[in-house]
C-alpha cells in the first residue's frame, strides 16, 4: 500500500529533467501517474528515482502548426477532450480521451504518460496509431521524431530510450475525415477489453479512399488492422461488406487472453467493434 | 402505540451528514500515543508446507519493534474454539490466528510485524525469509473429492470435510405421486461485498491491569470478544467499535484472526499497534461467499404444483474448517421460499479447497436457496408448457394461511405473496411488455422479462444449527438477546446507548424515531452514543450487525427501554405536578396534564429533580432518569430449539419481495443491459421509508452486479486473479439500473411495531431475477441459464452453444 522508498525530483526545465535521467539509476518518469502510482503502491514497480515532469512549464499545450496539430506530452485527457481545436480538426483525439478511465483519471492522466506506458489496452495508443502521429523524443543527443508505427514496440514497451523524454505529439489536421473510437469497456474500470479507432474518408461516390483502423486490447501491443483496411479501401462500405472484412481484424495477431475475455471471445469482439467503429465513423 | 409522529416517516438521517462530509470516525482515524503500525506477511502459495521462517533480517532495521512468526503464534496463542459451523467435523482441527505448518490459500497470514511507521513496516516485511515446500493446489471441488487428491487437512483423510442431510415430510411419496420430475444442475460463483473500508484494528494492552482494549471495525462484538479471550487467555477485554465503512457480513468472521495477531504484537511490543488492511489483502484473504453447486429435482403435478424438492449441494468452502457448513445451514432460513411444498430433502457436502475461506455475505446461503427455487419454477413452466407466473402462483403460500409453518419449522409471520406478485406485474405492465417482446423479437432484439419472488428472513436463532448437528457438544444458545439504554440527561436531552455497532444503515436515525414517539420528543433531541463500547453497551448475543437482527432485537430493546423510561418520567411528573399519570401526555419534551394548561413540566426540569433534588421525588423513586431493556423475541416458541424431527425456526420474521427485471441482451457481444428493475416488497411496518429504500437499493445493486459478472477468479494453481477492484469487476453506479421500489407492507403480528427485516432482502432474489430475465431474452435460441455470473462472455458462449 505504501511504495518502496524512492528519490523524488521535480525539475522545472527539460534540461534538468534530462540530466536526472542520465545521472540517476533506475529512473521512472512521472507524467500523471495514473498507471505508475498504483503499480508502485502494489510494489509491482519499485523505481529508485522518480522524475516528475509536472512542473516543467512548456510541456502542456495544444496548438495548430500548419497542416498539423501539436500537443505537449503533459497535456491531460481532460484538456484533449474539451479542446475546441481538436474537436474541429482532429476529433478522434477528443472522442478517445472522453472515454478514458473516469473523471479523476482524465484530470490527472496525460497523453505522453499513456503513450510511453504503451499499455496494450490503452485507448490513446489506438488513436495515435490510427492518426499516424509522430512523437518527439528528446535525449542527451538532441531530438528525434518517432513514427507511431515504430513507437509501440511490445508489451508495456515503447521505442523511447531510457534517457529520452517524450515531449510532443504531432497529429495531422483531418480536414473532414470521419473518425470514431468505440470500445467494449471492462465493467469496473472501463479499460478496453477491445477498442477500435477508425479514421476514414469517403469520396463523392461513397467509396472509401482513405482508411486507418487501430486496435487495442487484443494483442500484446496496439496494431493497425491492415488486412481489414486493405479489403475495404477503394470500396463502397455496405454493411455486409464491412462485416465480412472485419473478420480479418485479428489476422496474424496473437490474441491475448485474461479474465476479461478468452482468445475466442476477444477475437469475436474485435470483429464486432471493428464493424461498429467503421459504421460510427461513417455516420460521424 | 397511540400516536406515531415519527415512526413511518422519512426524517433526515442523523448520521448521514457526518458520513457524507468526512466527519465520521473510523478505526483508522484514531491515533494513540506511541502507536506502532503493523503489516501482515501472507502466503504467496495456494498450498505449501512452511519449512522455515527466519525473521532475523526484518528485526534489524531501525523502527522495527516486533515480529511474530508461526512458531511464536503457536507458542503464545491458543487455537480458536471450533464454532457452530465446524461442529460436524469428524476430528477437531485447531485453527490459530496464523498459518501453522502449512498454508492453504494465497494470502493466508503467516507472520506479522510492527514498526514505527507503516512504510518502515512494509519495507521490513520484505526481509522476513520464509522457506516453503509448494504442494499441488486443489482448486476445484470435483478434483478435491477424488481419492488421489492432495489433502488440505491430512488429519481428515479427505477434502470432503463434511457431509450431511436433512429430510422434511415424505419426499419418496411426493416423487411417487408426481406426474413429472424436473431436474436441473445449478451453480453460483464466489463473490464478496467489498465494503469501502477494509479491516482495521488498534490493540492496546495495559500490562499492569492485564486489560486489552481493541478498536476494530467488526460487525459482531461477541466474535472478537470471544476470540481474544480464547486465543490470548485474557479475561479483561474491551471491544470498541467506531464507525464502520460497510459490513455486509464481511466483517464478522475472519477479522478475528487479525485482531488476535495485532493484539499479540501489542502485548509483545508493549505499545499500541494499529493495522489497516489494504484492498488486495482484503480481496485475497478477508473472506468470500461460497461457490455452490446444486443438483436439484422437483416432483411436480401437471398443473405445476411442486409436491417435493430434493437437492444436493456442494460447497467450495476454501482453506479453513471454521465456516464449513455456514452456506448449507443457512438454507434452512428460506428453505421453502414463498411456496407451500411440504416435502423437502437437502444434502450438503462441504469441500475444502486451496482458496480463501468462505464467510457470511448478504444472505449467506439464502441467495442460493432462492436461486434454486426460482430457476426451478421457470424450468417447470417450460417443461409443462405453463407460464412461469402460473407455476409460481399455484405454489404460493396464501395470505389466509398466515402465520404459516413451513416443513422445516419456520413460522412465516405474515405476508400476502400473491398480492406482491400481482402488483409487481401490474406495475411493470407485464402483458404489454410481453407483447412488446414478441414484436421486438421479430426485429431481432433479445428482450427478456424475469419475474421472481423471495422471502427475506430476519432475526437470528442461535439454536438453528442444532438441526444439522443434534450432537453439538457445547450449546450454541437459542434465540437472541440484545439490549438498549435510554437516559434523560440533567438538561433534558435524551441519550441512547445501543447494544450493537452500526455499519452505516442509519441505526441512529431509526432508533431515534422509535424512542422519539414513545418519549414524546423530537428525534433531533436524541443523540446516540458512539462508538460501541463493550464496557458500556447493554449488549447480548444478538448485538450483531448480521442475520438481519437490528429490526427485531435492537428495535425491540429500544422500544422496551423507552417505554420503561416513559413510565418513570410520568411517575416523577405526576408527583411533581400533583396529577395522575394517566392524565399526562408528553409532547416536544414537555409533560402536560390534559385539561390543566398550567400543569406542565419540561424534561430539563424533571432532569434537575431526578439528578439533584431528593425532596421533590416521590417516595421509593429510584433517582435518575434512565432505563435499560434487554429484548428477547416473545414469540420464540414453538420450534425455538430443534427437536428430533429437526424442526426449527431458523429466523423469526419474514419479509418478502417480488422482483421484475427487464433486460436486453446484445446479441453480438452478450452484454446484458438492465432496462428496468422493479421490487414490490413487504418489509413489515416501515419505520423510515428512505432508510429502508437505501437498504433495498444497495442490496439489489449488489445482487444484480453479482449476477452480471462481479466475482473472484482463481487460476489452476490457486492464484487469485482478481486482486483489485478493477479486476473484480463490481458495477459502479454508472452500470447500476434505477431500482423502482413499492412497499406493500404486511405488519408482523409478532414484533414490537409490526416491523420486519430489510438489510439483505433484495440481494436474495435479485441474482435469480437477472438469470430469469436473461434466459427469457434468449428463449428464441433455446438457451437455459444454469449458472452465474452472466458476464458478456458467458452469455455469448451460451448463445454460441445454442446456435451450434
Amino acid at each position: 500500500m505504501i511504495p518502496a522508498s524512492f528519490e523524488y525530483y521535480s525539475p522545472t526545465t527539460l534540461k534538468e529533467a534530462l540530466d536526472f535521467l542520465s545521472s540517476r539509476e533506475d529512473v521512472k518518469i512521472l507524467a500523471g501517474g495514473q498507471s505508475l502510482v498504483p503499480l508502485m503502491k502494489l510494489r509491482l514497480a519499485k523505481p529508485r528515482t522518480i522524475v516528475d515532469l509536472s512542473r516543467i512549464p512548456d510541456l502542456n499545450y495544444i496548438r495548430e502548426q500548419g497542416s498539423r496539430i501539436v500537443l505537449g506530452s503533459m497535456t491531460t485527457y481532460e484538456q484533449i477532450e474539451t479542446s475546441a481545436l481538436l474537436q474541429a480538426k482532429c476529433p478522434l483525439l477528443p472522442q478517445t480521451a472522453a472515454v478514458v478511465g473516469d473523471v479523476q483519471v482524465r484530470n490527472q492522466g496525460t497523453i505522453g504518460g499513456s503513450l510511453a506506458h504503451a499499455d496494450p489496452a490503452g485507448d490513446m495508443p489506438a488513436a495515435i496509431l490510427t492518426l499516424a502521429a509522430e512523437m518527439k523524443a528528446i535525449g542527451p543527443n538532441g531530438e528525434r521524431w518517432i513514427r507511431a508505427e515504430d513507437f509501440f514496440v511490445g508489451l508495456l514497451t515503447s521505442a523511447l530510450e531510457p534517457d529520452e523524454i517524450l515531449t510532443e505529439v504531432r497529429v495531422p489536421a483531418l480536414n473532414g475525415a470521419k473518425t470514431a473510437y468505440l470500445k467494449a469497456a471492462q465493467r469496473a474500470a472501463g479499460f478496453a477489453v477491445v477498442g477500435v479507432a477508425v479514421c476514414l474518408r469517403l469520396d463523392q461516390n461513397g467509396s472509401c479512399n482513405n482508411l486507418a483502423i487501430g486496435v487495442t486490447g487484443v494483442g500484446d501491443k496496439v496494431y493497425r488492422a491492415e488486412a481489414v483496411e486493405k479489403i475495404l479501401l477503394g470500396k463502397r462500405l455496405d454493411a455486409n461488406f464491412i462485416e465480412q472484412a472485419a473478420r480479418e481484424v485479428t489476422r496474424g495477431v496473437d490474441v491475448i487472453e485474461d479474465i476479461n475475455g478468452s482468445k475466442e471471445y476477444r477475437s469475436h469482439l474485435a470483429g464486432v467493434y471493428t464493424v461498429r467503429a467503421v459504421k460510427a465513423a461513417m455516420q460521424a | 402505540m397511540a400516536e406515531t409522529k415519527y415512526i413511518g416517516k422519512t426524517i433526515p438521517s442523523k448520521e448521514g451528514a457526518r458520513h457524507a462530509t468526512g466527519r465520521g470516525l473510523y478505526t483508522d482515524d484514531f491515533t494513540l500515543p506511541g502507536m506502532l503500525h503493523a503489516v501482515i506477511l501472507r502466503s504467496p502459495h495456494a498450498h505449501a508446507r512452511i519449512l522455515k521462517v527466519d525473521p532475523q533480517a526484518a528485526r534489524e532495521p531501525p523502527g522495527v519493534f516486533t515480529v511474530v512468526t508461526p512458531e511464536e503464534i503457536e507458542k503464545k496463542t491458543h487455537p480458536f474454539k471450533p464454532g457452530r459451523y465446524a461442529a460436524g467435523l469428524k476430528k477437531a482441527i485447531p485453527e490459530y490466528a496464523g498459518a501453522i505448518g502449512k498454508v492453504r490459500y494465497v494470502g493466508e497470514p503467516v507472520a506479522a510485524l510492527a514498526a514505527r511507521t507503516r512504510g518502515a513496516a512494509e519495507d521490513a516485511l520484505e526481509l522476513i525469509s520464509v522457506e516453503y515446500e509448494p504442494l499441488p493446489a486443489v482448486v476445484d471441488t470435483a478434483e478435491a473429492m477424488r481419492p488421489t487428491a492432495p489433502l488440505l487437512f491430512e488429519e481428515l483423510g479427505s477434502n470432503l470435510a463434511w457431509k450431511g442431510s436433512l429430510h422434511y415430510g415424505d419426499v419418496a411419496a411426493a416423487f411417487n405421486q408426481a406426474d413429472k420430475v424436473v431436474r436441473e444442475h445449478l451453480k453460483i460463483h464466489r463473490y464478496s461485498s467489498t465494503p469501502l473500508e477494509p479491516f482495521a484494528c488498534i490493540a492496546s494492552f495495559d500490562a499492569a491491569s492485564k486489560k486489552l482494549t481493541v478498536w476494530v471495525n467488526a460487525q459482531v462484538p461477541e466474535v472478537i470478544y470471544d476470540a481474544l479471550r480464547e486465543a490470548l487467555g485474557l479475561e479483561d477485554v474491551r471491544v470498541i467499535i467506531p464507525d464502520i465503512g460497510g459490513g455486509f457480513g464481511q466483517k464478522i468472521h475472519l477479522i478475528r484472526k487479525y485482531v488476535v495477531l495485532i493484539s499479540l504484537l501489542a502485548i509483545e511490543s508493549g505499545r499500541p499497534v494499529k493495522w489497516t488492511e489494504d484492498r488486495s489483502e482484503h480481496m485475497m484473504a478477508a473472506g468470500h461467499s461460497c461457490a455452490q453447486e446444486f443438483d436439484v429435482e422437483a416432483a411436480v403435478k401437471n398443473d405445476g404444483t411442486v409436491l417435493g424438492l430434493k437437492f444436493k449441494e456442494i460447497d467450495d468452502v476454501g482453506g479453513s474448517i471454521s465456516t464449513l457448513t455456514i452456506h448449507f445451514t443457512n438454507k434452512l432460513n428460506n428453505l421453502s421460499n414463498t411456496y407451500r411444498t411440504k416435502n423437502i430433502f437437502l444434502e450438503g457436502c462441504s469441500v475444502v479447497t486451496n482458496k480463501c475461506p468462505v464467510i457470511p455475505n448478504r444472505g449467506i446461503g439464502k441467495p442460493g436457496m432462492c436461486f434454486i427455487w426460482e430457476r426451478m419454477m421457470d424450468r417447470i413452466a417450460q417443461e409443462l408448457d405453463l407460464s412461469p407466473i402460473e407455476v409460481r402462483s399455484i405454489n404460493l403460500v396464501q395470505p389466509e394461511e398466515m402465520p404459516y409453518t413451513t416443513p422445516s419449522g419456520n413460522i412465516y409471520d405474515s405476508g400476502d405473496y400473491p398480492a406482491l406478485l400481482k402488483r409487481a406485474l401490474e406495475k411493470i405492465g407485464y402483458e404489454k411488455l410481453k407483447a412488446e417482446q414478441r414484436r421486438e423479437r421479430e426485429q431481432g432484439r433479445l428482450l427478456g422479462i424475469g419475474v421472481v419472488i423471495g422471502v427475506e428472513p430476519g432475526g437470528r436463532n442461535a439454536a438453528r444449527d442444532m438441526a444439522i448437528f443434534p450432537e453439538m457438544k457445547e450449546s450454541p444458545g437459542s434465540g437472541g438477546v440484545n439490549g438498549a439504554t435510554i437516559k434523560i440527561e440533567k438538561n433534558g436531552t435524551v441519550t441512547l446507548f445501543l447494544g450493537s455497532p452500526n455499519c452505516g444503515q442509519s441505526h441512529e436515525t431509526t432508533t431515534a424515531q422509535v424512542a422519539a414517539d414513545i418519549l414524546g420528543v423530537d428525534p433531533e433531541h436524541i443523540s446516540t452514543s458512539t462508538p460501541f463500547d463493550s464496557d458500556l453497551a447493554p449488549w447480548g448475543v444478538a448485538a450483531a450487525n448480521s442475520g438481519n437482527n437490528f429490526h427485531l432485537y435492537d428495535i425491540g430493546a429500544v422500544h422496551g427501554a423507552a417505554s420503561r423510561l416513559r413510565e418513570k418520567i410520568l411517575t416523577l411528573a405526576a408527583h411533581v405536578l400533583n396529577a395522575k399519570s394517566e392524565e399526562l401526555a408528553i409532547n416536544a419534551g414537555v409533560v402536560q396534564a390534559t385539561g390543566s394548561p398550567l400543569k406542565k413540566i419540561s424534561f430539563a426540569e424533571l432532569g434537575k429533580i431526578a439528578y439533584g433534588n431528593q425532596a421533590l421525588m416521590p417516595k421509593g423513586f429510584e433517582a435518575g432518569l434512565q432505563a435499560t431493556f434487554y429484548y428477547t423475541f416473545p414469540h420464540g416458541e414453538p420450534n425455538l430449539v430443534p427437536g428430533p424431527e429437526g424442526l426449527v425456526r431458523a429466523q423469526f420474521t419474514f419479509s418478502a419481495g417480488a422482483h421484475v427485471a427487464v433486460v436486453e441482451v446484445d446479441k453480438e457481444t452478450g452484454k446484458v443491459h438492465v432496462l428496468r428493475y422493479l421490487i414490490v416488497g413487504d418489509n413489515g411496518a416501515v419505520i423510515n421509508p428512505q432508510v429502508v429504500n437505501g437498504q433495498i437499493y444497495g442490496s439489489a445493486a449488489h445482487g444484480i452486479s453479482v449476477a452480471l459478472g462481479e466475482g473472484f477468479v482463481y487460476n489452476s494453481d490457486g492464484q487469485l486473479l482478481t486482486l483489485t477492484l478493477t479486476d473484480y469487476g463490481k458495477s459502479s453506479t454508472m452500470e447500476t439500473p434505477r431500482i423502482e421500489v413499492e412497499h406493500r407492507p404486511s405488519p408482523s403480528p409478532f414484533t414490537t411495531l409490526g416491523q420486519k427485516a430489510a438489510g439483505e432482502g433484495a440481494a436474495i432474489p435479485s441474482p435469480a431475477a437477472i438469470a430469469s430475465a436473461v434466459e427469457d431474452a434468449l428463449r428464441p435460441l433455446g438457451v437455459r441459464v444454469r449458472e452465474l455470473p452472466l458476464s458478456p462472455e458467458a452469455v455469448w458462449k451460451l448463445m454460441q452453444e445454442a446456435v451450434r
